[in-house]
């Protein structure tokens, strides 16, 4: 009796602290109660998209590390060192190649000490970085790269093609698994002509090696590294030594990073003079914080309800640009009623996308494009039509393929069965559930009954990839699904979704199969003129709109907030985000 | 004597005080429930919208028309409120009966054949009370899943214990009561004993330890939905909380209108509960 009545004091007095703690203002410090509890909402599920098994950041419990220095706002002289204090929601480790944590923002954050041969622009294209040029054979096996002269290490030693060679031999030999292993699996040799010049052989044809691999891996020092024999249990220290715009000076596990600008940065010096990050528990504390003047930047998206808010606030500002994550309905389109492609035409119709952005993301999200590619990319097809929403078009579509409501409860049938089914989704990614939530609305209005069944992720995962395998087949009727922004940020892995053979479409989790498409597949990954694959991917998409192997609901906007009395120039890299070096280095040095 | 009489009556009145008050705290606690079910009962006449359709724009604040506002999908909050103490009430009820039966059944088994099968039972029972009991819930409710059913399978599995104990100590006292033996001694079966002389007996009891698993029952889906390990789909004070963090109603002023009320009404449900066993516990066994 006395353990019961204890524990029933101590819920009463969680939903007191929690009342009380509410009470504060706005800016109140972050109730702890709150920080406990968010933890199962804000683990949000690593979508399993990504081919990168990078762990999401831990939500640690730490309170985070108490800033007392309050440098507000910058007095005028303009010579004054600028600091940005940003904060981040996870521990990164060591911040090396090997040993950063998540992908996002664990990457970005590396790649502020090193850098690659590209770098994405604004755009998202990638753009000669270290590289003072990049040129590719017809057959797109031959990526030969040419260094820009003068580059150094942070400890002064030049960067040269024998460190891009070494690196390429590092990542793939070390035997411990690296990211950018992945990115030059298929280089069958690296040919070093000189100081600054480099060729990459790849084994076959390879149209995005750019992307994938000459923008995304960070080129390390030959001289630091040949000693490593165990990367990861490597400490901080040497291994942090890059070329890129930041220096790591101070590292407290699980409080902060502390970055000084590289003053010889080959593209200039850094317009931000010291940048440190703060870690904090959880996104509700980095809020506060920065309506607090504690940090000037949050290094992670903010949710949409709370762009309003902390815009409004002087001197806040929220920068919103184009991500290429995906909020998507897919359903099994190998079984019955999903294999005809009247009912996926008929749901596609009845999605009313602007209500959903409108009412889950408060606008904050991008209406879907049902040809998949977001009309933000540089390959969107303008010929797909965004707004398709019609209901009565849907109706019209299933009562002429035969679906009618023959008992009159309102629930069409097929196969005498009723069109009733379940919809699956992780309940640990609340908008989504809140989207599952209207879809059923949305449905209803066509005659087609659901319930969204919410479970955990790794239950979700398992029914819609088992085993993230496609081989495994499916375990679903309908299910919310979403992609990371690397799925779609590279259109170059669109037959990944859609390819009917397995291990060519080994994203396709919906079981579809157009032979038009498989072989417009085939032609893209072999297509060297990049106007011609463009072509081939608005075709791709105009099928996709038509096929709909999948729904395409929205793209969720990336929203960052910042202080702009602080630091305001930040740049905005379509897919990625802010955090990145272009962000810190003054304009004239961006590409 | 005037002075002994005095002390008398200044005793006799100071018990009859003790006894009053949880007559009126009983009262009270009746009067808290009664309201609550009447709101859960007539939900669908007293709710001003239906709590699934979305008639506004999100995230409104209070006025006229929706006087707690709107949630962040524009269902109108009042209404979400009245049909959650449906949910709230109903788990918080079930799941007391759940714990109930079982707690009857063990205590009444193991105070009946106290020697080897009590014995067994009840270390089961003390295995389940020195299990740390909130990770315990969270672990089991992860594993078996979101619906209304698992989330009271849960609570009822996991605090039948106390009734146990209290029921078997009855039994074990009620066994050795005269009539109990003579019933025995003529030869009358365990069975009709257990069912005819010791069930009855600890109706009363049972009775207190049920309203008392109530309230807890209630506070636990609370905390359960609110972790978001209840069914978020379905409208109980507790999945309202979760919403409202989840979409930062904690960090805005809509605290006050997404997050008090229905803590305040979890509160007032248990409380409610709790009086009302206080008042029948001073009544079963004044001793306390």
């Amino acid at each position: 009796m006395q353990r019961m009545k204890r524990f029933k004091w101590g819920v009463l007095l969680v939903v007191l602290a929690l009342a009380v703690a509410a009470c504060g203002d706005d800016a109140a410090e972050e109730p702890v109660a709150t920080t406990a509890a968010e933890t199962p909402a804000t683990t949000a599920a690593p979508e399993p998209a990504d081919d990168e098994p990078e762990p999401e950041p831990a939500e640690e419990e730490e309170e985070p590390a108490s800033e007392t220095t309050t440098t507000t706002a910058p007095p005028p002289p303009p010579p004054e060192p600028v600091t940005v204090r940003a904060a981040i929601t996870g521990d990164e480790g060591t911040l090396n190649p090997y040993t950063y944590i998540s992908g996002f923002p664990g990457w970005n954050i590396l790649m502020l000490q090193y850098d690659s041969l590209m770098q994405l622009d604004a755009a998202g294209v990638p753009q000669p970085w270290l590289a003072s040029s990049v040129s590719v054979s017809d057959d797109l096996t031959e990526w030969s790269v040419t260094l820009v002269e003068g580059v150094t290490f942070h400890d002064g030693e030049p960067l040269t093609s024998d460190d891009v060679a070494f690196s390429v031999e590092f990542y793939t030999t070390n035997p411990e698994a690296s990211r950018f292993a992945r990115d030059f699996r298929g280089v069958a040799d690296v040919v070093v002509h000189d100081d600054y010049s480099v060729t990459f052989v790849l084994e076959s044809a390879n149209p995005g090696f750019d992307v994938v691999a000459l923008a995304d891996a960070p080129i390390i020092p030959r001289h630091i590294w040949e000693s490593v024999d165990i990367p990861s249990e490597h400490d901080f220290g040497g291994t942090n030594i890059g070329s890129g715009p930041y220096i790591l000076t101070e590292i407290a596990p699980d409080q902060s990073y502390r970055f000084a600008a590289n003053p010889n940065y080959f593209r200039g010096a850094p317009a931000v003079d010291e940048l440190v990050l703060i870690i904090f528990a959880d996104d509700a504390g980095a809020q506060a914080a920065i309506r607090t003047g504690e940090v000037d930047v949050i290094f992670e998206r903010i949710p949409p309800e709370q762009i309003d808010l902390l815009d409004a606030q002087d001197p806040l500002d929220v920068i919103l640009g184009p991500e290429f994550a995906t909020q998507m309905i897919n359903y099994d389109a190998s079984i019955r009623p999903f294999d005809d492609v009247a009912v996926r035409q008929a749901i596609n119709l009845a999605m009313d996308r602007q209500d959903i952005v409108d009412t889950v993301y408060l606008g904050a999200a991008t209406v879907g494009s049902p040809g998949w590619i977001h009309p933000g990319h540089s390959v969107y097809n303008p010929g797909i039509a965004v707004d398709v929403y019609d209901p009565a078009a849907a109706n019209a579509l299933l009562d002429g393929a035969g679906y009618a409501d023959s008992d009159g409860d309102g629930v069409r049938e097929y196969d005498g069965q009723p069109m009733s089914f379940e919809i699956i989704t992780n309940a640990s990614d609340s908008l989504r559930l809140r989207i599952a939530e209207l879809t059923v609305e949305m449905l209803a209005a066509i005659g087609i009954k659901t319930e969204v069944l919410p479970v955990d992720t790794a239950v979700w995962e398992n029914a819609v990839w088992p085993g993230f395998d496609v081989n495994n087949g499916r375990n679903y009727q309908i299910a919310m699904w979403g992609w990371s922004p690397p799925v779609q940020a590279d259109p170059l892995r669109l037959p990944w979704l859609v390819h009917s053979s397995l291990d060519r479409g080994f994203l396709n989790l919906t079981g579809y199969g157009n032979a038009e498409m498989d072989e417009l597949s085939e032609a893209l990954a072999v297509e060297p003129d990049p106007a011609e694959r463009k072509a081939i991917l608005g075709r791709m998409q105009e099928i996709i709109a038509e096929d709909l192997p999948f729904v395409l609901l929205l793209y969720p906007d990336g929203a960052y907030v910042y202080d702009s009395s602080v630091y305001a120039d930040w740049e905005f890299i379509a897919g990625q985000g802010i955090v990145s070096k272009l962000s810190l280095l003054p304009p004239s040095a961006r590409p | 004597m005037t002075a002994t009489g005095g002390e008398d009556r200044a005793i006799r009145r100071a018990v009859r005080r003790r006894s009053r008050l949880p007559t009126i705290l009983g009262v009270a606690g009746l009067v808290i429930v009664g309201a609550l079910v009447v709101t859960a009962v007539f939900a669908p006449w007293l709710a001003p919208y239906d709590p699934t359709e979305r008639i506004a724009r999100p995230f409104l604040f209070p006025s006229a028309e929706h006087p707690l506002g709107t949630n962040d999908v524009g269902h109108d909050l009042l209404s979400e409120i009245i049909f959650g103490s449906r949910v709230s009430l109903m788990v918080g009820l079930v799941a007391a009966t759940v714990a109930l039966l079982i707690g009857t059944t063990v205590g009444v088994i193991a105070g009946y054949y106290p020697k080897r099968l009590g014995s067994t039972l009840m270390r089961g029972v003390d295995v389940i009370l020195i299990l740390p009991f909130l990770p315990l819930l969270i672990v089991l409710a992860a594993y078996l899943g979101r619906s209304l059913l698992n989330t009271i399978l849960v609570i009822g599995l996991l605090i039948w214990a106390e009734p146990a104990r209290i029921i078997r100590s009855q039994v074990l006292s009620l066994r050795s009561r005269e009539y109990v033996l003579a019933a025995r001694s003529m030869g009358a079966p365990d069975r009709w004993t257990i069912l005819r002389h010791i069930v009855p007996r600890t109706a009363l009891l049972a009775t207190g330890s049920f309203v008392r698993a109530v309230s807890g029952a209630i506070l636990l889906e609370a905390a359960l939905s609110f972790l978001g390990l209840g069914d978020p789909i379905q409208k109980s004070w507790g999945s309202t909380l979760y919403w409202a963090q989840t979409r930062g109603a904690f960090l805005t002023p809509a605290w006050k209108w997404w997050v008090l009320p229905p803590g305040l009404l979890i509160m007032l449900a248990s409380l409610g509960f709790a009086l009302i066993a206080f008042s029948l516990e001073e009544r079963i066994n004044p001793r306390l």
